[in-house]
């Protein structure tokens, strides 16, 4: 490893400061919001006390983004919104200006770039999503294709607001879910044990390690042909993979035995009812790049009958916690199955200790 | 990749680990460590040597935090400045350089 | 598959060939996600591939190129760092580099974007130029743990990126056993309904926990998320250790007129269908025909407030809940944050050190008490919540629990 001559001594700064970032408009009303209004599908419009205004026109991105793109973005940004902008949490950008007059030929510009003006309001919003194939080292699958092929077929449901509330859609590329807890979300499942490569387990792994990463104690040390390593009790084994993080000798993933299976309800915002975890919907969907239709067209089944069916206001979770399960599995035409049901622990508070039936 | 010490030659991984834990001596880590553009002392010698009775004990490196809470009783300093006395021995951090002059297996995951 | 056959042959794929006199080679897969209105990560790559001829975006092209045929990943981790720091750049090899030579290196820089992720473009033009001169110029906004991931670097040139990064104001991002890069909402930016300073509060805890970010040396990750209000935007409930969220103690502020004119524009219906009727307490109701709101039963979830955004704002007397715990699956099962502290004034610099005081206080506890590769949720959940707040001093309190023990099975000290 050779180092260049030390010139510049680190600072240790931290995040990066914020109020240069900060639209000056912004900066005067800071923390002096009144109300905001969406005008449009893509476009919010925020009030202060003060009585000044500030437009901001959101836009979807591949988040998987070059400097190109970004220096694009820029131009955008000094032509239209005085050169600031920013990204929300579902990685779409912002450019906010206080001149309304502004807004419409942004919106033209952004949308002639290809970039889909939206994301607001009751909309489906862009998928918090994991790395994948392209720089994970772990991953079953390419996340960033899900997302592209899934938000390909809700293209529109981004750039409109016709939900009955907002959903939030997430993917990820293995069963630790980087991609979170969501409304919908498309997450790798792993139907088989891991295969162990002995030959080279005892020198790239720590045994200890990955005996204890094993949520269920199926790992056990042993030794083949001579070598220290590693066997898993196939019976106890819940393919999760925790295993495959601390060793990467115990390969869980597998191109046909790596599947696909779909969550709903999860939802983190307060409002109406308590933050909700995912419930499994589907599975044993094929991981089948490069559009994975499979996938996609569970989650438009899924996304046509909350449209459907949801009341205004209801998030997915709780527009199934009202008209119940049963009549989800039939309005979606998903298939409920023994699988779905909850064994691992806790378990017992998933089942319904009532005598409340759907008929 | 591999490196050559006393005329013989081991083989290592890209980020210049030793591939058979076994190989490991002395003089392997000197060179290991010259890698590193670090000069061993007898502070380095001890924690070399603490992380390889540690390993052959539980078959594992320890946590940082057991090294730093070593450092800070054995010096009786806070945990802090036993992290600032442990960064100054090993610039790039106990896992990447001092696992590696020790022989030990390179640090796994990102999650 | 056809296309797993047709690339599992030995050849070694480098140089320009058959991409019809263009930098790439054909990428027949990668070229489906072309297709289709949303804007396409692949076009992208190519672009930049094409203009900046670098080899390492060809040799990465070829290499997902080959994951798409094979259904297979080929990274593997390592070692990477930058002097005095022990996290923040993931590293990555390619497990066939003899395959696609071009492609033996792709590591990660992290780097901690501005709270609220806020930029002008002379901050981000500056980033992509940096990024272009040493990396390869794939950057994604941003990562789940919230960082601007810097993608597709060699070893070599690491250190030399980070300094001309860092005399930007740039710092890495977390990983390891450590802090972890922090998220904030848009807070206070441009939102009514923050009800604390969310940025100045990331900033000031991440500068604080600097030094354990760089140097991770905890059991495991700590990660802190901070959203403005109870909507929680960032997701702080689920996805962060210690998650900070804005609230309020006192009424709702209502603007009588706004409501009137609320209810002109939507009807009556609406503001029983869509308001009084989603209130999770049963707060609100109608007194001859005026909306009232109980305060004492509001639990500030904050529907009506997003109903009626002109109408509602939070209340005057503002501060932060913290919840604790959050995590996803791995590998007890998901984890929400649960609450320890109902309410903090977050309002002064003396507020955000009383603050920052107690962080220090739980990780310090979790330190001593958690093992190694726990997340504190994690801990709390083998050892209890009792001995949590007797290791950190908070006192007990009712909105910790939905409700009190259904079972008798405890040590009474009586």
């Amino acid at each position: 490893m050779s180092s260049p001559e030390k010139k510049w001594k680190t600072v240790e700064s931290g995040p990066h400061s914020y109020e240069e970032a900060l639209h000056p408009v912004v900066r005067k009303n800071y923390g002096q919001w009144k109300y905001h209004e969406i005008p449009k599908p893509g476009v919010l419009k925020h009030v202060a006390h003060s009585g000044d205004t500030i437009y901001t026109v959101r836009a979807g991105t591949p988040r998987q983004d070059t400097v190109d793109m970004l220096r694009r973005l820029c131009d955008v940004a000094d032509k239209y919104s005085d050169g600031y902008l920013r990204f929300t949490v579902r990685n779409n950008v912002e450019f906010l200006t206080p001149n309304g007059a502004n807004v419409e030929p942004m919106i033209r510009e952004l949308e002639a770039m290809g970039f889909p003006v939206g994301g607001t309001g009751m909309c489906v919003s862009s998928v918090s999503h994991t790395q994948g194939w392209l720089h994970c080292d772990i991953p079953a699958t390419d996340a960033s294709g899900v997302v592209k092929s899934m938000m390909d077929t809700l293209y529109n449901e981004f750039k409109g607001m016709e939900m009955p509330n907002k959903v939030r859609l997430s993917t990820s590329c293995c069963a630790i879910n980087c991609g979170g807890q969501a409304d919908i979300a498309v997450v790798v499942k792993h139907t088989r044990p891991p295969r162990i490569n002995h030959d080279h387990l005892a020198t790239i792994c720590e045994l200890p390690k990955a005996v204890a990463r094993c949520p269920v104690a199926a790992i056990r040390p042993t030794v083949i042909n001579g070598k220290k390593s590693l066997m898993v009790d196939e019976e106890k084994c819940i393919c999760c993979g925790a295993c495959f993080g601390a060793c990467p000798a115990m390969e869980i993933n597998h191109p046909e035995h790596s599947k696909f299976a779909i969550w709903v309800g999860g939802k983190n915002s307060n409002a109406r009812s308590k933050p909700s975890t995912m419930s499994i919907v589907a599975h044993n969907l094929p991981n089948n790049p490069p559009r994975w239709p499979e996938v996609t067209e569970v989650v438009g089944k899924i996304l046509t009958a909350y449209k459907a069916g949801g009341r205004p206001w209801e998030r997915v979770g709780e527009w199934i916690n009202r008209i119940g399960w049963k009549r989800f599995f039939e309005e979606t035409g998903l298939v409920f199955d023994n699988d779905m049901i909850d064994s691992y622990r806790h378990a017992r508070t998933t089942f319904n200790q009532s005598a409340h039936v759907r008929f | 990749m591999a490196i050559e010490v006393n005329g013989v030659s081991y083989e290592t991984d890209e980020n210049g680990y030793l591939i058979n834990l076994d190989d490991w001596n002395e003089d392997i880590a000197k060179v290991l460590a010259d890698g590193e553009e670090i000069e061993m002392t007898q502070a380095h010698w001890d924690m070399i040597n603490f992380l390889r009775g540690y390993y052959d004990e539980y078959q594992i490196a320890p946590a940082v935090k057991v090294l730093t809470k070593a450092i800070a009783t054995e010096k009786e300093i806070d945990k802090k400045a036993a992290s600032e006395f442990l960064y100054g021995l090993f610039p790039k951090g106990p896992g990447l350089q001092a696992c590696k002059i020790a022989g030990l297996p390179k640090p796994t995951g990102c999650v | 598959m056809e296309g797993a056959q047709k690339a599992a042959s030995d050849e070694v794929i480098q140089g320009k060939d058959g991409g019809n006199g263009k930098f790439l080679n054909p990428t027949p897969m990668l070229d489906e996600l072309e297709k289709g209105p949303w804007p396409s990560f692949i076009s992208g790559f190519k672009e930049l591939a094409e203009r900046t001829e670098k080899p390492m975006l060809r040799g990465v092209m070829d290499q997902l190129e080959y994951s798409y045929n094979t259904k297979m990943g080929y990274w593997k981790g390592g070692l990477v760092t930058v002097d005095g720091y022990g996290a923040g750049v993931i590293t990555r090899y390619s497990m066939i580099k003899d395959k696609f030579p071009e492609a033996t290196e792709f590591h990660t820089m992290r780097i901690q974007p501005a709270p609220g992720l806020h930029y002008n473009t002379a901050m981000l033009r500056g980033l992509c130029d940096t990024w272009e001169k040493f990396g390869s110029g794939i950057i994604t906004l941003h990562g789940q743990t919230g960082d601007i991931m810097l993608q597709g670097i060699e070893q070599d040139k690491v250190q030399e990126c980070f300094d001309e990064l860092n005399q930007a104001g740039w710092d890495l991002g977390g990983a390891g056993a450590g802090m972890r890069t922090a998220v904030s909402c848009i807070g206070p930016g441009r939102c009514e309904n923050a009800c604390y300073d969310d940025l100045k509060a990331h900033l000031k805890l991440l500068k604080h926990f600097v030094g354990p970010l760089h140097r991770p040396e905890w059991n495991y990750k700590i990660k802190l998320k901070f959203s403005g209000c109870p909507n929680d935007c960032t997701n702080a409930i689920m996805r962060s250790d210690l998650a900070v969220i804005g609230t309020w103690k006192d009424a709702i502020q209502i603007e009588p007129e706004e409501v009137t004119a609320w209810v002109e524009k939507n009807g009556t219906d609406a503001l029983v269908n869509q308001v009084i009727n989603f209130c999770p307490t049963k707060a609100i109701s109608l007194k001859d025909g005026e909306m009232v709101i109980d305060s004492r039963d509001c639990v500030r979830c904050m529907h009506c407030l997003n109903v009626m955004p002109k109408a509602l704002s939070p209340g005057k007397e503002r501060g932060i809940s913290l919840l604790m715990g959050g995590k996803n699956t791995l590998k007890v099962g998901v984890n929400m944050g649960s609450l320890i502290v109902p309410f903090m004034k977050m309002e002064s610099d003396e507020d955000m050190d009383e603050f920052i005081e107690l962080v220090e206080g739980i990780i310090d506890w979790w330190d001593d008490n958690g093992l190694d590769h726990e997340r504190i949720g994690e801990t709390i959940e083998r050892v209890g919540l009792k001995l949590f707040l007797e290791g950190v001093g908070l006192d007990v309190n009712i909105n910790m629990v939905t409700r009190p023990r259904d079972n008798p099975y405890f040590k009474a000290r009586y």
